[in-house]
């Protein structure tokens, strides 16, 4: 060799750390402070609810869909119930569908200034955690009061929504959205724009280039932190978001430049805040009269995707990113025969996975939380021999060639051959 | 017979000093739970904690060695060292002719205690704390003597009785020089010591060696029961002592000649004041700081000390000297 020694360590950042909120494994090498590789390791937080979902019937699972994450409870109902929707070909009245955009804006208000504040804290301003927090609070009232609950407010039906959003509701959430245009944003955009420590810290750490984020299929805000416009809501015309006038919010509208750092990641947050916020107004200003759910009665529900057959897919742009749900009926039978989703936690944490290489340990906490990743919506498949007890990694040969195969039993004629990127041990 | 009451003091000021570093520290939770809009944990909070390390098991990893169990014992001693050479309201119990060396050397030490006890407990956390602890330990002490050193340079001018000793600042202060320049520079100075004070404590912009968020408290990372304890201690003493560094170069003032005191009512009357000036200059280098501030990279904090401090420094230096030699008049 040439004779020069490296002092390379290995410092696993998880399962369990002070800076994941969710069970994780990072394993990164370093040299000094510089970050030399990264190897994610999941699957801390498997719970089987696929598994579950398939011993309950097709209302069950709604709320089971609820509570596969704590923050986009809505999200995941609301994807689930589209999914449905569309195998068995639902009609959803169009106030119901107001209503699903208006819980949704909610929850996404939430969960951004949740995410703002978890980034603060990883860099030390614990200041800025305990202010945003106490904003959100306003937020997770008005949520209690339309869902009677905080977190799992249980807003969806198969065609069309349990609530209505009466008079009452509607003069709150105005009042909130008084309040935090007045009060909260000025001091947010304070904050992640203009602070100098935000700055220091956020420009520059953990950049996921625009390349790197249409190769690894980054989702959401951190697709859109580097200038991609990738919003399910806007590509793909769903519901009445049309008529709404959504559009991809990216950093140039408000620092003129895109870097893919987390600096801008949280501008996109603050953006997508001011635009939920816009949402909300029109869509209580639109909102039409009229029913409220395709199905007076739930067992009619039941009743119906009986006799159902065939599959479907929803998708829906969680706080996060794009969330797809997939079901397959058989006829006869009371719930799914098949419940999958892809999470945005996914794709966005091998990119950012990919990122950190190079970068400073410093940034690793930072580029983490500015993802907003969400494991306990990611881990659910863990391959175990039912016979010896055994687990099983399947790494990404094994998927690629399951998914070749999958492939070519739907269509034959695909000729294309896609190759290994080499996910989760990046190049040294 | 004076060796044995200045120790019989030490012990004193040693009792004290502990009981008013911890009450500072839970005052200070306190305090910018206040601002945070949290209600904050109780005054004594400090204490309890104190007590209940005391009284738990103490876990020493496989892979220690010996001198992970010494450290912090050394670190606790080097600190109550140290109270013999702080100035407290009054001169040094053990104040001597260029005493500021042993006082600079003693306060450096604890930090170099930590990085080894770190580096002994074998964790890649305390490893990667202990190597962050070092660089901010070589960067943060330069503009900090630069500025002791001329400051005392500054004073042997004007006649003391122990040259180039921390006693010095209680017979003449930099404010007495009253002209314009004297004043710009001690100001420069006094922001240099109050953002060191801030790196040797460790919060807001220097918080980076024990990141919580990054490397898990860093160097105190292995450490529990009596020993995480006993280095809270030393650590709870060595910013006390900090603080008093800054109080005694800028504000020496004391109260009891004025109210007509003296001998052991002085001292105590002194020191009581001296505390109260100690807490006000936390309050504004450690509790606003911490609450308005995130933490910077290392590279960031070691080129905020390169980059502007040391300048500073060496400008309120020049501005000073400028100011006795007479360059310009």
């Amino acid at each position: 060799m040439n004779g020069r020694i490296e002092y390379w360590v290995k410092i696993p950042i998880g399962p369990i750390h002070p800076a994941l909120e969710e069970p994780e494994k990072f394993i990164i090498t370093l040299d000094g402070e510089r970050i030399i590789n990264v190897d994610v390791k999941l699957g801390y937080n498997l719970r089987g609810l696929e598994w579950i979902a398939m011993r309950r019937n097709w209302i069950q699972v709604l709320y089971l869909a609820e509570r596969i994450c704590g923050i986009c409870s809505f999200s995941h109902n609301h994807t689930y119930a589209r999914a449905v929707e569309e195998m068995a070909g639902i009609e959803v009245p169009e106030r119901a569908e107001y209503i699903r955009v208006i819980i949704g804006e909610l929850e996404r208000i939430h969960s951004h200034l949740l995410n703002l504040g978890v980034v603060a804290h990883t860099i030390g301003y614990d200041t800025v955690l305990h202010l945003s927090w106490l904003a959100r609070e306003k937020v997770m009232d008005i949520l209690e009061d339309i869902g009677g609950n905080r977190v799992n407010y249980a807003g969806n039906m198969i065609g069309g929504v349990r609530r209505d959003i009466t008079e009452k509701h509607k003069r709150a959430i105005l009042d909130m959205i008084y309040y935090y245009r007045q009060e909260v944003m000025p001091k947010i955009e304070e904050v992640f724009l203009y602070d100098p420590t935000v700055e220091a810290r956020l420009r520059d750490s953990g950049v996921i280039p625009k390349r790197i984020a249409i190769e690894y299929s980054a989702q959401g805000p951190t697709a859109r932190g580097s200038g991609i416009k990738k919003d399910v809501r806007y590509n793909e015309k769903l519901g009445v978001y049309p008529d709404l006038g959504v559009k991809p919010v990216t950093p140039k509208e408000f620092t003129g430049v895109i870097k893919g750092d987390v600096f801008d990641r949280m501008v996109v947050r603050v953006g997508e805040l001011w635009q939920s916020m816009e949402i909300i107004e029109r869509a209580l200003d639109q909102m039409p009269e009229g029913k409220i759910k395709a199905f007076p009665k739930d067992n009619m529900i039941i009743f119906k995707l009986k006799k159902a057959e065939g599959e479907g897919i929803g998708r829906y742009e969680a706080p996060r990113g794009e969330v797809i749900h997939y079901v397959r009926a058989e006829p006869g039978r009371d719930g799914p025969a098949k419940w999958k989703m892809r999470e945005p936690t996914f794709p966005n944490l091998f990119a950012v996975a990919r990122a950190l290489v190079g970068e400073q340990l410093a940034d690793v906490p930072v580029a983490i939380a500015s993802i907003d990743p969400c494991l306990s919506c990611t881990d659910r498949v863990a391959v175990i021999d039912a016979n010896t007890g055994k687990r099983k990694v399947l790494t990404e040969v094994d998927l690629l060639k399951e998914s070749i195969k999958k492939t070519k039993e739907i269509n034959p004629n695909i000729k294309a051959k896609p190759e290994r990127i080499g996910i989760g041990r990046c190049a040294l | 017979m004076n060796l044995l009451y200045a120790t019989l003091g030490l012990i004193a000021l040693y009792l004290y000093v502990s009981f008013a570093s911890l009450l500072w520290e839970g005052l200070d939770r306190k305090l910018v739970a206040r601002m945070q809009r949290r209600v904050g944990p109780p005054l004594l909070q400090p204490f309890y904690d104190f007590l209940k390390l005391m009284s738990k098991e103490s876990i020493i990893p496989k892979h220690a060695n010996k001198f992970y169990e010494l450290a912090p014992v050394l670190a606790l001693a080097v600190s109550i060292a140290l109270l013999a050479y702080t100035p407290m309201g009054f001169a040094p119990l053990f104040a001597t002719k260029g005493d500021v060396i042993v006082f600079i050397y003693l306060l450096t030490l604890i930090g170099f205690i930590r990085v080894l006890g770190a580096i002994s407990s074998g964790s890649p956390y305390a490893q990667i704390g202990a190597q962050r602890e070092m660089i901010i330990l070589v960067s943060r002490e330069i503009p900090m003597m630069l500025g002791l050193f001329t400051i005392l340079w500054r004073l042997n001018h004007l006649g003391v009785e122990k040259p180039f000793s921390l006693a010095a600042f209680y017979q003449h202060n930099i404010w007495e020089l009253g002209t314009p320049l004297a004043f710009i520079g001690t100001f420069i100075l006094l922001f240099v010591f109050l953002a060191w004070l801030a790196s040797e404590i460790e919060v807001g912009f220097f918080d980076i060696p024990e990141a919580e968020t990054e490397v898990a408290e860093g160097p105190m990372a292995e450490y529990s029961g009596r020993h995480l304890a006993l280095f809270e201690l030393s650590n709870a003493l060595k910013m006390f002592v900090s603080a008093s560094l800054v109080v005694a170069i800028f504000f020496p003032w004391g109260i009891s000649t004025y109210i007509g005191l003296s001998g052991t009512a002085a001292l105590i009357v002194d020191i009581l004041f001296h505390t109260f000036k100690v807490f006000a200059v936390l309050f504004i280098s450690m509790s606003i700081f911490r609450a308005i501030t995130g933490r910077l990279r290392i590279t960031q904090a070691v080129q905020v000390f390169w980059v502007r401090l040391f300048p500073a420094a060496i400008i309120g230096s020049l501005i000073l000297a400028i100011d006795l030699l007479g360059v310009i008049a």
